[in-house]
């Protein structure tokens, strides 16, 4: 969602660009190789799981200012175009929200695959969002903090809109008036139409130390 | 004439590991596409004696490189580096004609 949004003009490609050469390798370069990898390995999980093919996307990594972030995500969030999942979480030097976006007509389709019955009332929705949530977030963030060797603590998952909006996400960043990294994957089902953005946003100060830790890759 | 190796991968992380796993002492010539449909012309003009071939990738992914091979009958033998670990992924480049697939698991462990 937010890559289309990119397209639109909101949002800066990348930020910073270093000249590409065959095998030079750039910072952004290698946030999107860890989400590569993190994102597989949910995808795995989740294939294992529920007996599907997640197709999977190149994950868009980009430095957004904080307008530019809060213009992006109540659109990708705005009421009627769907519901989200979010769940913060931290390491040593690193901090981040997960947040899961769905649009409207994947909801019954994944009601379907996660086998569930009855009316799809809004507990059950939350319900199914949280459990999905807690899935494809809890096994991404493992991907990566397996890859910098750490390990992240992690919030309670909340749906978006009724436990929490989407405005206080954004705001603390705002009024430190610094920048998010955001890595967006879109992961599709095969034969459900289930689509869903996973977006990881961390916080600027956490660059440092995800530069610092991924810089045996960079260099090796 | 050297033994030449494409490596077909997105990331220039990843092109960059790749190349470093292989031996400089076996003296091939390595190659680098950026994504399918580079590796695709590549292969045609250059006929490397082996691809590295990456599934996610933009213009052009892995599978549909592969379907391509197919299609056109280029016989040039695959291997498949990905961090797409689905035990389907595994199964469709293997349907697809690939000669091994080897997981991109982490980063650190190349």
């Amino acid at each position: 969602m937010l890559g289309r949004l990119n397209i639109a003009g909101l949002a800066g490609d990348g930020g910073e660009q270093w000249p590409e050469q065959d095998v030079s390798v750039n910072a952004f370069d290698c946030y999107r190789e860890l989400a590569n990898v993190a994102m597989g390995q949910a995808a795995d999980l989740l294939a294992r799981l529920l007996d599907v093919f997640v197709v999977l996307p190149v994950p868009n990594v980009n430095l957004f200012d904080p307008g530019e972030l809060s213009m992006a995500l109540s659109a990708a969030t705005r009421s009627g175009s769907g519901a989200a999942v979010c769940q913060g979480y931290m390491s040593p030097g690193i901090a981040g929200e997960a947040l899961l976006i769905f649009n409207d007509t994947s909801i019954p389709n994944l009601a379907r695959l996660m086998k569930y019955r009855g009316e799809l009332d809004e507990s059950a929705k939350s319900e199914l969002l949280l459990d999905t949530g807690n899935i494809l977030i809890g096994a991404c963030l493992k991907g990566i903090a397996d890859q910098l060797d750490t390990r992240f603590s992690q919030g309670h998952p909340t749906v978006l809109g009724q436990h929490r909006d989407i405005d206080a996400l954004v705001e603390n960043s705002k009024a430190r008036g610094s920048r998010t990294l955001a890595i967006e994957i879109c992961y599709t089902i095969e034969d459900y139409d289930i689509s869903c953005d996973l977006l990881l946003l961390f916080t600027e100060d956490s660059m440092t130390s995800l530069n610092e830790k991924m810089a045996p890759l960079i260099n090796a | 004439m050297p033994t030449s190796i494409l490596i077909c991968d997105d990331s220039s992380m990843a092109r960059k590991q790749i190349a470093r796993a292989l031996d400089p002492a076996w003296g091939v010539e390595v190659m680098f596409a950026k994504d399918g449909a580079e590796g695709l012309s590549m292969l045609r003009k250059a006929r490397p004696a082996l691809m590295l071939l990456d599934l996610t990738m933009p213009v052009m992914d892995g599978f549909d490189v592969l379907k391509a091979m197919a299609a056109e009958g280029l016989d040039i033998p695959v291997v498949v580096i990905s961090g797409d670990i689905q035990p389907d992924a595994r199964r469709r480049v293997k349907a697809l004609g690939a000669l091994e697939f080897i997981k991109n698991r982490s980063t650190a462990s190349f």
